[in-house]
């Protein structure tokens, strides 16, 4: 068992290592232009010498993602209970979330900057909109999946809809609900760093919108390790909650 | 005295009308879509009847009934829950209805635990459903199913997904409980067999609609054993209920 935890994280490690150790040699070897592609030491060390404002954009992206992340778990909860918990809601509103799920939502930012400016605003409310969707509808799935039989033994001892849905329907939710947890922070850390990208003057969508025009391929390529590094972080840290709080669906 | 009609029932399920007597285990057999499922849940007011009546208990059921316990062929438990929890999840629900039915708290691990026993499950009230065979879920289920001590216990093929031996253990297991618990048993089968041990009264559905064909007493007294189930008298039962049911099965095909 350790042996094999041991493998997944040994194997990939030394998979990123060689792949940059080649990226290095191949950049050095071929005297490849900086500025098309610098060598991972260059990037490392301008990642050390502007430390300070990647981390002030790093934490200004964070705190837009996990904004528009909080705002989605909440609709996305309610909408999911509602389109779950009722077939007429489900039937109203269901294909309207799809449509609206298969706008591209990198188009929505330009109207989201016309109302609102640019800034932070756009950035949340595009991390919100990637972000609510795979919740409400892992939420509305767990309670409609709901056994017919289970209805039954409930219904039959006098349970009134609200009970089967405390006692069953959001327990039985909560293993789907977690899973989309870790899917909607990717989502709306997307969200934010496209917004950041068109229409900021912080974050790290802004920063590297900012290098790429000064040519900055260095700074460029240190931004995208910082988010590399954070959407690891961020999809890691919610993989574990969900296994803590719902041990029993992966159990075996 | 629990008196039980239908009468009536849509395309369904119609014409049938019978009294089972308290106490009593009754069985319902036939060919698949004859109504047999539907009518148990007439039975617990889970369907509405378009037209007659069910009485139970000298009450006309209007809506789901509260003193009814029911087990299914999938033993649907919860898997965030011990087995224990499973069992006591209809005290709650009694609790929080403010159902006077309902034991106080100190008494709600005793009884599950007592009544766990009976069906073999000493010292696995810790354990978690996806821990167990399937017997042995089928018997939480069943556990589940009398905890609050329900005056009709309604089974829809409880025991079909089991293997043979296990389903003959379930069938002794429910003969024993009858001797210990009073209830009266609505049971809903395809197993010939096992509506010949378990039941009292086999009533023989025939579908397109579903409607009561034949009604056979089982003579055969109790304590039951398989032996006598697949003697000469059960054989002989067996064999006229199949034939009943299978001109049927021909000329709805």
């Amino acid at each position: 068992m350790s042996g094999s935890r041991g493998r997944r994280v040994v194997l990939p490690l030394a998979v990123f290592v060689t792949l940059v150790l080649v990226w290095e040699a191949v950049v050095t070897l071929l005297r490849v232009h900086p500025v098309l592609l610098p060598p991972p030491s260059g990037v490392a060390l301008t990642m050390v010498g502007t430390a300070g404002p990647i981390a002030f954009h790093a934490w200004h992206t964070l705190v837009t993602t996990l904004i528009g992340f909080g705002a989605a778990v909440g609709l996305g909860l309610l909408l999911g209970f509602a389109i779950g918990g009722s077939a007429t809601v489900n039937d109203a509103l269901y294909p309207l979330l799809v449509g609206f799920n298969s706008i591209p939502k990198a188009a929505v930012v330009p109207l989201l900057v016309m109302w609102f400016g640019i800034g932070t605003v756009p950035a949340v409310l595009t991390a919100f909109l990637l972000a609510f969707f795979p919740v409400a509808v892992n939420v509305a799935v767990g309670l409609a999946t709901l056994e017919a039989e289970l209805r039954d033994v409930l219904r039959s001892l006098g349970a009134s809809r609200w009970q089967i849905f405390r006692k069953v329907g959001v327990p039985r939710t909560m293993p789907l609900f977690f899973a989309s947890l870790k899917v909607a922070v990717s989502s709306a850390f997307v969200g934010s760093v496209i917004s950041e990208t068109v229409a900021s003057n912080a974050g790290i969508g802004y920063l590297m919108a900012v290098a790429a025009s000064d040519f900055n391929t260095r700074l460029a390529f240190g931004g995208l390790a910082v988010l590399a590094a954070m959407g690891v972080l961020l999809y890691g840290i919610f993989a574990v909650i969900e296994r803590r709080m719902t041990a029993w669906a992966y159990a075996e | 005295m629990t008196y039980v009609t239908a009468h009536g029932v849509t395309q369904a399920l119609a014409g049938v009308s019978l009294e089972v007597p308290h106490g009593s285990t009754v069985a319902f057999v036939g060919p698949s879509g004859c109504g047999k499922s539907s009518l148990l849940k007439l039975i617990a007011g889970l369907l509405a009847a378009t037209a007659g009546a069910i009485v139970v208990d000298g009450q006309p059921v209007g809506g789901p009934l509260k003193n009814v316990g029911m087990a299914f062929q999938n033993p649907v438990l919860l898997p965030w829950r011990s087995v224990l929890d499973n069992v006591l999840l209809p005290l709650e629900i009694l609790r929080e209805n403010g159902d006077p039915r309902a034991p106080a708290l100190a008494l709600w691990r005793d009884r599950a635990v007592t009544l766990l026993a009976t069906v073999g499950l000493t010292g696995a009230e810790r354990r978690q459903p996806r821990e167990l065979s399937g017997g042995m879920r089928q018997r939480v289920s069943l556990c589940r199913a009398l905890i609050h001590a329900p005056a009709l216990l309604l089974l829809d093929e409880p025991f079909a997904a089991l293997d043979a031996f296990t389903r003959e253990e379930m069938w002794e297991l429910y003969q024993g409980l009858r001797g210990q618990r009073e209830f009266t048993g609505v049971l809903v089968t395809h197993d010939l067999r096992e509506a010949v041990f378990l039941a009292d009264t086999i009533y023989v559905l025939a579908s397109d609609p579903g409607r009561l064909v034949h009604v056979h007493r089982v003579a055969i007294p109790r304590p039951r054993t398989l032996s006598q189930v697949y003697g000469a008298e059960g054989s002989e039962l067996m064999r006229r209920m199949r034939e009943q049911i299978r001109p049927d099965r021909e000329t709805a095909a």
